[in-house]
Formats: structure tokens, sequence, C-alpha cells
């Protein structure tokens, strides 16, 4: 195993190289000067050219120990971004962000996750009922409308009209009065997806012979699901969920956005919005080591739930 | 196994939410004044040095202050003392201000400062303030304010060109322009006049007293650690989502005026005269960046005040722009004000097309219904621009609307077209109008505009982009048309004007790259002039010359529509200052009323 997360972790090292050298060659080719955007109106070419100085945009961009490519490396390979436009240091607007990215999208992830395979178990095992037709409607509705329909029902129904929530964030609220609101709608927008790609999963299980065989020997619905088929579900249900926790990291924008939460979605679109090529660079960097990171822990996660799996 | 994977998620779940957001708000309490405002933007930062923005001046006035500041009551707009004693004493060659500071001014307490304790406020502080502005490392958006402007200010930025980073520069260096005999008084001595200076720079954020002590001790963080001498002091800022403000207990007092515009009294705005300020215990300003959020909760009454967004405007104004019965019913007061702002599609005159085709720009301008235009995009809440200068300006030309420049006459224009052809020596090409943005909001400002051209016979196409793209353009010169706008930070027309000085091409001022050497010689003229009949000629004959070569074809001039509850006090809309929130009061139990009537109104 240990030789396994070895070699898997020195493929890694030409990934994030290839991640750093896109990233870099992307911004200087088609990003145009970040220092003539940081000057700002009316700025003379001496400010442009002391900006240039101050973030090292000045520098050879390939060819030299000292250039703006080998230091982009040195930095994110220290985790040291620098400052953002702003003169913000980057760090402290990562560090700062994730707190409230992580406190919507954990919750909205492990929520939708639970709902979703718990309900995929009871829809797969009344196949071909009402109630399955019923459920595979409202999926279908719920993929189709747009998630800011969502957003903008749910806050005016359930907040400003009924009063349930807070419309918005407020210093004087605690964190889990203001985001249980915007949670709930994460978890219900996400259903409809998850939801039926569970179902389909189950569905192949519920077909198998073990499940059959499971029935015959008696054994109760609830100990079929949970035990027998949950458990071979297990694979693709593991590439879902875990594939999908880097992407927690970077937040939600819209439900940042509209219910004033200081997530790391918000920051991401707002650089992205500004060309802060620093702060971008910070993300996509670290998004890049999370996901490969995260690839490695699906496939040992693959080796503990089958046994048909192994490090070799 | 189940349950244990259930209660580590569980585990997490709750220590996520726990830790979500950082640092716990403090308390508010009942019988506190806070007053709640609304941020549509994010703040850049609140060093006054570096600031530039409206909103950052907007946070930055109440916890900063400058040598004058314009009287909160008083229409036309007039100038006073703030940190300063009294209006500077001015020699006869408009070279030389003499300014006396206030005595016992303090810097709010703060740990940058020996034991904790903020210092008295000197003249050196002006001085220290002004200089670094002037030094190259620290990279002011300021400094075009002061170039070549003050004796020797100039050479002190030379100086700093040559040093290693900003931490190596010599302060104590002398400038010939910036004395203090002794430690409350500031002599400045221009290079030569500049009358404007009073309104432009020393009631401008940008030069309000910094101490040196916060700048050595926080360094490059000195944008999100203000210490300053203003009413109020930040308690917390948590980037991208609140401010809190609170009181500096350092702050010496200013009385509310005792005097404004008549009908003020009438209006209640007189009510606290001679009343020491500030009268809030705290200001909150939440960021909120989207419209529907925000009116909920001004509806709700947890901010005091708010603009009407474009898509709830029927809910609040009706046709005859009159108060709804339900904003009525809820005992909120609708104030409208004209803001100083003026917009307009901009002509590159360095293009070749456009800048020798004055028939061309003049068919495009005639093109452009502008009353449909602000039917569409501001509710009718606009004027037309006839002109560069706002109304609200001394040196407005009230006959400019019977000039006929921004006329709608599509025949006309289509008249002109047949010559701009000519002119050009056949058919004319694609033009570009570039739309800084690239939202619905700007898509549908391209399209009208777009749709108005080529309703004469133009071909033009929209190119729309994010604004550093646009800006870069737009310094680099290489936009043919452009939509774009300006507004006023002093009631001088210089402001606007400033625009249309050839010196001033881009990336300065003068986007439209636009000369005329009448005009020119004119603005030199004018510029060093005290304002007066005389120069309000000058400016009114400048504006007619810039009109008359359409380097721009003028759209609009916005008229702010701003709604507010009945408990909040003292809300004389105000377009040139910031820092107002010292005048601002709560009156408590209407604000606790209004809770009662939500649940009536439910």
């Amino acid at each position: 195993m240990t030789t396994y997360i070895i070699r898997r972790l020195l493929y890694t090292i030409p990934i994030v190289f290839g991640v750093l050298l896109l990233t870099f060659i992307l911004f200087n080719l088609v990003g145009g000067d970040p220092a003539i955007e940081m000057a700002g109106k009316n700025a003379t070419a001496e400010t442009i050219a002391e900006i240039r100085a101050e973030y090292g945009l000045d520098k050879p961009l390939f060819f030299s120990w000292d250039s703006q490519f080998i230091n982009h490396f040195k930095n994110a390979l220290t985790f040291h971004f620098g400052r953002a436009r702003d003169r913000e240091l980057i760090a402290d607007k990562i560090l700062r962000g994730a707190g409230p990215s992580l406190s919507l999208t954990v919750p909205m992830f492990f929520g939708t996750v639970a709902i979703s395979v718990s309900l995929s178990l009871v829809v797969a095992f009344l196949r071909g009922s009402r109630w399955d037709t019923l459920i595979v409607i409202l999926c279908v509705a719920g993929m189709s409308l747009p998630y800011l329909s969502f957003i903008l029902f749910g806050q005016y129904f359930l907040a400003y009209k009924f009063g349930w929530f807070p419309v918005f964030f407020s210093p004087d609220l605690v964190t889990a009065e203001y985001i249980a609101l915007p949670v709930i709608i994460g978890i219900v927008a996400g259903l409809g997806g998850n939801l039926r790609f569970y179902r389909t999963v189950m569905l192949d299980e519920m077909k198998s012979d073990y499940v059959r065989t499971a029935f015959a020997k008696g054994l109760s619905t609830k100990r079929v699901l949970f035990k027998h088929v949950l458990k071979n579900a297990m694979v693709p249900i593991i590439t879902q969920v875990v594939l999908a926790i880097p992407f927690l990291f970077l937040g939600s924008l819209l439900l940042e956005r509209f219910f004033g939460i200081p997530g790391l979605g918000y920051l991401m679109v707002e650089a992205i919005g500004s060309r802060d090529y620093f702060v971008i660079n910070a993300m996509t960097y670290i998004s890049a080591v999370l996901f490969v990171v995260f690839n490695l822990v699906t496939d040992i996660c693959y080796v503990l739930v089958d046994p048909r799996v192994s490090f070799d | 196994m189940i349950n244990r994977y259930g209660s580590i998620a569980l585990l997490l779940f709750v220590l996520v939410i726990i830790t979500g957001c950082g640092k716990s708000p403090s308390e508010t309490d009942k019988n506190e004044m806070v007053l709640r405002h609304i941020m549509p933007t994010k703040v850049r930062g609140l060093d006054p040095g570096d600031m530039r923005d409206r909103y950052s001046f907007t946070i930055g006035s109440q916890i900063f202050e400058t040598l004058y500041q314009y009287h909160f009551l008083k229409r036309p707009y007039e100038i006073v003392p703030l940190l300063a004693e009294e209006m500077p004493l001015v020699s006869d060659d408009l070279l030389t201000y003499t300014i006396k500071i206030q005595k016992g001014i303090f810097y709010q307490d703060d740990e940058c400062f020996a034991g904790g304790k903020g210092r008295e406020v000197q003249a050196d502080d002006f001085v220290y303030s002004l200089k670094r502005i002037a030094n190259i490392k620290y990279l002011s958006q300021n400094w075009s304010l002061f170039d070549d402007k003050i004796v020797g200010l100039d050479e002190f930025r030379e100086y700093t060109k040559g040093c290693e980073s900003e931490q190596g520069i010599d302060y104590s260096r002398a400038v010939e322009g910036l004395q203090t005999p002794d430690d409350y008084t500031l002599v400045i001595r221009l290079k030569k006049p500049w009358p404007q200076m009073v309104s432009t720079a020393l009631a401008d954020l940008s030069t309000a007293p910094v101490a040196r002590e916060a700048v050595d001790f926080y360094g490059k963080d000195i944008i999100s650690n203000p210490v300053g001498t203003g009413p109020f002091m930040l308690e917390q800022w948590r980037r991208g989502s609140y401010f809190e403000l609170v009181r500096n207990p350092n702050f010496r007092g200013e009385a509310y005026p005792l005097e404004g515009e008549p009908g003020d009294a009438e209006r209640g705005y007189l009510d606290d005269a001679g009343r020491i300020m500030p009268f809030a215990d705290k200001i909150i300003w939440t960021v909120i960046l989207e419209s529907q959020p925000a009116w909920f909760l001004f509806l709700e009454g947890k901010v005091d005040s708010s603009g009407i967004p474009k898509d709830n405007f029927g809910e609040a104004i009706t046709q005859n722009m009159q108060l709804t019965e339900s904003m009525h019913q809820r005992n909120i007061h609708l104030k409208t004000f004209l803001d100083p702002s003026t917009f307009w599609v901009g002509f590159n005159m360095l293009d070749s097309v456009l800048g020798k085709n004055k028939a061309l720009r003049l068919a495009i301008s005639r093109s452009i219904a502008r009353e449909k235009f602000i039917e569409l995009f501001s509710n009718n809440r606009d004027m037309v621009a006839h002109g560069m200068v706002v109304p609200l300006m001394d040196s407005y030309n009230p006959d400019i609307r019977d000039e006929g420049y921004s006329k709608y006459a599509p025949q006309e224009a289509k008249e002109l077209l047949k010559e701009a052809e000519k002119v050009h020596g056949g058919k004319l090409p694609v033009l570009k109008l570039a739309v800084p943005g690239t939202d619905t909001f700007a898509r549908q400002y391209g399209q009208f505009l777009v749709r108005q051209m080529t309703n004469i016979g133009l071909e033009v196409e929209a190119q729309y982009m994010d604004w550093p793209t646009y800006l870069e353009k737009m310094n680099g010169r290489s936009l043919q048309m452009f939509t774009s706008g300006a507004h006023a930070s002093i009631t001088d027309a210089q402001d606007f004007l400033q625009s249309f000085y050839s010196r001033n091409w881009a990336p300065g001022a003068n986007n439209f790259n636009y000369s005329n050497p009448e005009f020119d010689r004119l603005y030199e003229k004018a510029v060093v002039m005290l304002d007066g009949p005389e120069r309000r000629r000058l400016y009114r004959k400048m504006e007619k010359i810039a009109l008359d070569d359409c380097p721009a074809a003028f759209l609009n001039h916005r008229v702010a529509y701003v709604l507010h509850h009945d408990w909040y006090k003292n809300y004389k809309p105000h377009a040139f200052a910031y820092g107002l929130s010292k005048y601002r009061r709560i009156d408590l139990e209407k604000r606790q009323a209004y809770k009662d009537l939500l649940k009536k109104l439910k």
C-alpha cells in the first residue's frame, strides 16, 4: 500500500507542474499587462513600471533563474502566494474564505449525499410504481430548473414572506442561523441530479442475483438494501462523492452572493472579473492539488470497499 | 459502522458550522444607536493616501478627516473648515496658502502609538501624508492630483524613484513648498495658482493626516488597519461581508450645523442644531451585491436606507414619480437629488474614420433617442445631458438645452450620414462601440445604442469587455467609440472640462484624445482664476467649443432616488460629501414601532 501511495504521489508531480505551466502561459498569453489595470486611470508610465517591479512582472518570463515562471513555481510549492491586486495577502484571503465556504458546502454535501442515497434505495426498491414515476418526474423537473430560481424562490418565500429564515447574513446572527436556508436550497437544488444517478446505480444492483438470493433466504428488506445493495454500490458512490470533495473548497458562488456568505466562490469569481491573476493562480493551484490528492483517496477507498480491487 | 460514520459526519458538520465564520460579532444592545447601511460592492482598502473610489471614501470618511469639508446643509455647496481652524490665508499671487490647524485633535488609540494612546495631530502629519502620495514606491492612485502643483514635491518624487523600497524613503527630506513654521501651521507653496486646491485636494480624503507610526507599524497591512481622527473607528472588517465602526472615544466632538438653506428647519434638518456629534454609537455596513436581498432587508427594516432596484421601481414609485401607497403605509420617505454625473458615447478623435469626420459624429449624436434611453435604463429617473457640465454647478449654462446638441433628429442624422460618406470618400466601414461589462445590463445598453445607430443606416458592432480590458484599450487609445461617464468630486466644472484638455490625453482624463487650441488656451487661463463670473463665462465658452466639435454624444445626468425609513433622521442628500454618518440619528422608538407595523402589514 505504501509503495502504491508513493508511486501515485510521484505521478502528481508532472500533473502539478503541468497545471502551473498551463496557468502561467495562459495568463501571460491572453491576460494582458496586469500592471496597466492595477495602475488605474490617469496613471503615468513610471507608475506602471513601478507596479511591474513591485509584483516582479519586469523579470524575464522563462529563461533565467529569477524568471517569472521559476518564481511562480517556487511560490506555489512553498504556498507563498504573495499579495493580491488590492495588496492583501492571498493566503489571508483564502484562509478567511475557506471557513464560510466549507460551512456552506460541507453540510450541503453531506445532506445531499445522505438524502439522495437513502431515497435512491427506496425508489429503486419501488421501481415501476407510481412513487418511482413521481420521483423521477420531480428529479427531471429539479434538474431542468435553473439554480438561480431555487435561490430566488427560497429567499422570497421562506425568508422574506414567511420569515422562517433570515434573508441575509447579519453580524448579529450565529453561523447556523444564516446558513440554514442556503444549505436547504443547495440540497434541494442538487437532489434531482444526484437522486437520478444513485437510482440508476441501485437499480443495476437490484437486478443482481445476490439480491434475489438474499430475499429468497428471507432477509428483511432493510437488511438487503442497506447491508448488501448499498455495499455493492459503493464503488460508483465513492467515485461520485470523493471526487466532489475538492470542489467543496471552491464554495458556491450564487448562494454566497445571495446570502452574503464571504466564501471562496465569491473570491474566485471576483478575481476572474477583476483579472487578479495572482489570486486565480493560487486558487487554481490549490484546486489542482486537492483534486490530485482526492483522486488518490478515491483509489484507496476502492480497495477498502471492494475486495476485487487490490493495490497491485 | 454506519452509526460511527454518521457520528463523524455530524461532528464535522457541527465543527464547520461553529467555526465557519470565525470571529463572532459584537453584541448589539437594544438601546444602542446603530446605523445600518448597504455596501453594494467590495471595498478595496482603507488607506486614504491610496483611496480613489466612492465606496472606500464612504467608509474612510467616517474614520479619517480632512482640513476642510462641505457644509452639510447649505446649498449651493460650501466648503468649511474641519481640522483647520479657519479658511486658508491665501497670498495675493495665489501661490501661498497658510493653514492654521486646530489644537486638541487626537488620533484614535491604537497599538501603533507608544502606550497605545493616540497622539495629537500636528502640521507635520499633513506634510508626511502629502510626501507619501508623492512617493512613487507607494504607488498611490492620487498622485495625478498633485503632479506639477506644489513646489519641490515633484523633486521629492524624483528622489523616491532612486530608492530601493518604500521603507528606504527619507521622509525628513525637505520639500520647499511644504513648510511647518510651528506644530499647528501648514504652509503650502504652489508652482502656479490652483484655486480649486481647497475643494479638490484639501477637502479630499487623500490628504487626510495619516500617522507615520501607523504606517511603520502596519506596513502594507495599513489598508485594513486605519488609524484616524474621525468620529468613528474600525471595530471589525470582515472583507467581502461587513464593516463595523464604533465611536472613537478620542473624537473631540463637533457641533451639528446651526444653519442651512431655506426650508431646512421646516424639514427637520435643524432639529439637532448645536448638538454634539456623532449621535450614533455604531455603524454597520453589510456588503450586499445582489439587489433582491438588499431590497428585502430594507423592507424588513433591517437597513435604514436604500436605493431602488430597477426591478422593484414600480413597487416603490408610481408613474407620477411619487411614492406608492405601500411605501406610505410603511412610513418610508423618498429623497431625490441630482448626482453630479454625466454619461456619454465617446469618440476617439485619433481614429482614422471618426476623428476627421465631424458629420459622422454629429449623425451618431442625432441618432440617439435619449428620452427613450432614460425610460428604458433608469425608469425615467435621469435627465437628458445637453452638455458635459451638470446643472447643479455654478457654471452650468441653462441655455445649453436650446442649442440642440443632444437632440434626437433621425432624418437630420441620415442627411449628415450622406455628408459623412462624402468626407470619408465612400461607404463607411463597420464601426465598433466598446461597452464595459459583459452582463445583461451592459448588453442591453450596447444593443440599444447599436440599434439607434443602425436605424439611420450605419453598421455598428458592440464589443463587450470586462473593465480591465476596456481600461487597457482606452489607455492605449485603441477604442473607436465607447460608452463612458464621469462623476464630479467637486462643485467646480473643471472636473468635467479637464476631460477635453489636450495635455490630458489617454491615459489621462481626456479619453477622447480631443484637441482644440482655443479650448486649451481658455482652459489654461480659467484653471488659475478664482471662482467668479469671468471664470464661469470662460467655462461656458469652453463647453460650447467642445460641443461644437462633438467629441462625444452626451446621454444623461443621473438623478438619484433614495428611500429611507422615518426613524432615520438628518438624511439630507449631499452630492459631494461622504463622511455624513456623524450627522445621522436614529429614532429608536420609531424603529421599534416598525416591527409592530410589519406584523400588522403581514
